[in-house]
């Protein structure tokens, strides 16, 4: 270990140093490894975390405290940005229509990724390929995605409408991407089917790390598939599945591209999300000083509530209420 | 090796600090200003020139560019072709980096927040010794201007105007001069000029395209001299709920919508396929420009169309001055030979060469009786150069161009939805908030 170790300072003898030894001294010694050796192999990850983590938030923390624009001079105008974010309907209702969004696509896909999980989670024939199908989706994109429904969605023509004319349900000119409702519907429903496919090899990794013997006690005590469902793979999936979720709210909360691609926050601003508002501010107004503040404000609220989510799943049982 | 926590903590944050003051320290946005009035500016220069087009005119710049490596050899054109959307963004990224190309060839419409923010170089006195200085387009050069400063030239023009096929206008019995006198008069026309069982209609609008939405739905208002903007640029409030002119033209465009005058595509049309209904003969007449209606028609069709220039609900006319400016961004490597490319494009011949690329001349004097002859379709904004317009605004882009900008919600809300007063309503307040954002 090195200077940083904190093993070394647990190997203090509790009955203090020996007289004439510098105490601070040894409790920089490592047994095994040069002194030293510890900064080494960490400086990297110190510097790549400096460089692209640190450095541009502490930069966007100063520039979110100017009247940065993309093109001319700034000052300092202390928490003015702030301010204006906070008593920007636009940006309010852009956080709300962010809430809204990802309240809507979590369960459908946590559900539908567990339904897929246990429909391939068995090793028998065919089921690697029956994965790769249902995996694809995500491999795709959504930016890809994104692109081909522009053109799926296009009244008379695009598949959808062709698709659903066909079955009797509309008539087959349904504008999705110029209706708000609509436009979120359908791309709820694009996320949904190309995002599962995530939760699907997280959630089948999990089951398949539950030993086969648990299920074999509760199938020999008569338990049904259902029961031995609830009552042993999701609780023991708990950890797996807090941190699908967590994954999928915050993807969702950050979400971008396929708003950017389908509608481009229209009509309106009617499917405009925070990030796309965030992007507007900067790249169409050319308010970087602006945008970094309103990017300050995204970090708290997706922090918040990943420090929910987080309190609302934890252990409860354990009595240590947080996750281990 | 010995290092503390605390030492290995203070180098990173003294690493970090250094870093961020060499980031916010690179962030200087004034770059120099090359001296244009050098004795031999513009005139045996030699080397490169950056040059940056957009993607929508990037024809008419590459015929011309070819044009100049035939014509000299001491002077290379780099053209680099930029996304339209994306033109703004990536333009004000490169400034602030300060590795700017030495010319831009631009959204005339957009040069006004780059010249308005000092980010280009003065060519007033250049401008101005132009023998042909007074025949250029004065809509064009307003947009390069900043007061009596001049920061840019005319390239090329891309105007709106109506575009009438006389075939339908024929079999309807409705006169194409007449009908196309004012809004009042288009109003009395359109429904004899609609038959939907053949699948024929009046006009076609693309009412989800914001861009072209505005090309051809602003100049209605124009035409009255009334526009969507109020001030001086640097201090504009949006003009919407008083604004009648604008008013009007919405009610024209909610009747001609619920009488069934536009055909259903227009809906959810955001100008993918703009033109392609007219081109088809299934549209009398088409709010649209040179390139989407003479460049694309079959040859069959041309003898069919008439250009005319928009009206407004009252009288008057007006056409959207568009196409591009070149200006020279401050900071640029290579001046003297981006002026003498300038000056080549200004030269009538490349002016007159701009009808194969869908464009029209910035140059009165380009219409003579050989090009009237050649491109008889591309006269009329030369013909009536005095009625271009296009508005000076830091806020066009933003408030016009995007899709969530408070002119499509306008347009749709008011036209589609009915709710003209609510629509005119939230528009001046998301105008108002835009404008007062982008000047701050």
């Amino acid at each position: 270990m090195t200077a940083v170790s904190t093993r070394s300072e647990r190997a203090v003898s509790p009955s203090g140093p020996a007289p004439g030894i510098q105490p601070r001294r040894r409790l920089r010694d490592s047994l095994t490894h040069p002194r030293g050796t510890g900064i080494v192999l960490v400086l990297p990850a110190v510097i790549f975390v400096t460089v692209f983590v640190l450095v541009p938030l502490v930069v966007a923390v100063y520039i979110s405290l100017t009247d940065f624009p993309l093109i001319g001079s700034y000052r300092f105008i202390g928490l003015t940005n702030y301010i204006s974010a906070l008593t920007d309907p636009a940006f309010g209702h852009a956080l709300l229509y962010t809430l809204i969004y990802t309240a809507i696509v979590t369960l459908p896909i946590l559900v539908l990724g567990y339904v897929l999980a246990v429909l391939v989670r068995r090793r028998r024939r065919g089921s690697t390929l029956l994965r790769t199908l249902l995996f694809i989706p995500y491999v795709v994109g959504l930016t890809t995605l994104s692109f081909f429904l522009v053109l799926e969605a296009q009244p008379g023509s695009g598949a959808v409408n062709i698709v659903l004319r066909a079955l009797g349900i509309t008539d087959g000119q349904t504008a999705w991407l110029v209706s708000g409702p609509l436009a979120t519907g359908l791309i709820c429903t694009l996320v949904v089917w190309a995002v599962s496919g995530l939760t699907m090899v997280l959630l089948m990794s999990g089951m398949q790390g539950i030993p086969s013997d648990v299920y074999e006690s509760a199938a020999m005590d008569g338990a049904t598939w259902w029961q031995a469902e609830r009552r042993i793979t999701i609780p023991m999936l708990r950890r797996t599945i807090i941190l699908s979720l967590i994954i999928s709210v915050i993807g969702s909360f950050l979400a971008f591209n396929q708003f950017f691609i389908l509608t481009a926050g229209g009509p309106g601003t009617a499917t405009t999300t925070a990030v796309l508002h965030i992007y507007n501010k900067a790249f169409v107004q050319l308010q970087l000083g602006a945008a970094s503040a309103e990017s300050i404000l995204l970090i708290i609220v997706t922090g918040l509530i990943t420090a929910v989510q987080f309190w609302l799943l934890r252990e409860r049982d354990s009595g240590k209420g947080a996750l281990r | 090796m010995e290092i503390s926590r605390r030492r290995l903590l203070g180098l990173a944050g003294a690493g970090a600090a250094a870093t961020i003051a060499g980031v916010l320290s690179g962030c200087s946005s004034t770059l120099p200003e090359p001296n244009v009035a050098a004795a031999d500016f513009g005139s045996r220069a030699r080397g490169t020139v950056t040059v940056w087009t957009r993607s929508a005119t990037q024809t008419g710049m590459q015929g011309i560019v070819d044009r100049f490596h035939k014509a000299q050899s001491d002077i290379r054109i780099q053209l680099t072709p930029v996304l339209d959307a994306q033109y703004v963004t990536k333009l004000a990224t490169a400034i602030r980096g300060g590795e700017v190309p030495d010319l831009v060839d631009m959204d005339d419409i957009n040069s006004s927040l780059f010249i308005y923010r000092d980010t280009f170089t003065e060519l007033t006195d250049l401008v101005n010794d132009l023998p042909y200085r007074d025949k250029l387009s004065p809509g064009h050069l307003a947009l390069a201007s900043l007061g009596d400063r001049v920061f840019g030239v005319p390239f090329l023009a891309d105007n709106s105007l109506l575009w009438l096929n006389t075939e339908l206008f024929d079999k309807a019995g409705v006169d194409p001069d007449e009908a196309t006198q004012s809004i009042e008069s288009l109003r009395e026309a359109l429904p004899r000029l609609t038959s939907a069982k053949d699948g024929i209609y009046a006009w076609s609008f693309p009412g989800n395209g914001q861009g072209a939405l505005g090309f051809t739905f602003l100049p209605h208002i124009w035409a009255q001299k009334a526009d969507v903007f109020h001030g001086k640029i640097g201090s504009q409030t949006g003009y919407v709920t008083e604004n009648e002119p604008l008013r009007q033209t919405l009610e024209f465009f909610r009747d001609m919508w619920t009488q069934k005058c536009a055909p259903p595509s227009c809906f959810s049309d955001a100008a993918t396929h703009w033109g392609s209904d007219f081109l088809a003969g299934k549209i009398a007449i088409f709010p649209g420009n040179y390139a989407a209606v003479v460049s694309a028609a079959p040859k069959s069709m041309l003898p069919k169309l008439k250009p005319v220039v928009i009206p407004g609900p009252g009288g008057g006319r007006c056409f959207f001055d568009g196409g591009d400016n070149l200006c020279m961004p401050r900071g640029a490597k290579n001046p003297s030979a981006a002026w003498e490319f300038a000056k080549f494009t200004l030269e009538i011949a490349q002016q007159q060469s701009m009808p194969t690329g869908g464009y029209t001349p910035i140059r009165s004097d380009a219409n003579t009786a050989s090009f009237q002859k050649q491109y008889p379709l591309d006269t009329t904004p030369l013909q009536n150069l005095d009625l271009g317009y296009a508005p000076q605004s830091l806020a066009y882009n933003v408030a016009i161009n995007q899709a969530d900008g408070p002119f499509l919600a306008m347009f749709r809300r008011a036209v589609f939805d009915g709710d003209v007063d609510g629509a005119l309503e939230t528009a001046q307040t998301g105008f108002d908030r835009l404008l007062k954002e982008v000047q701050a």
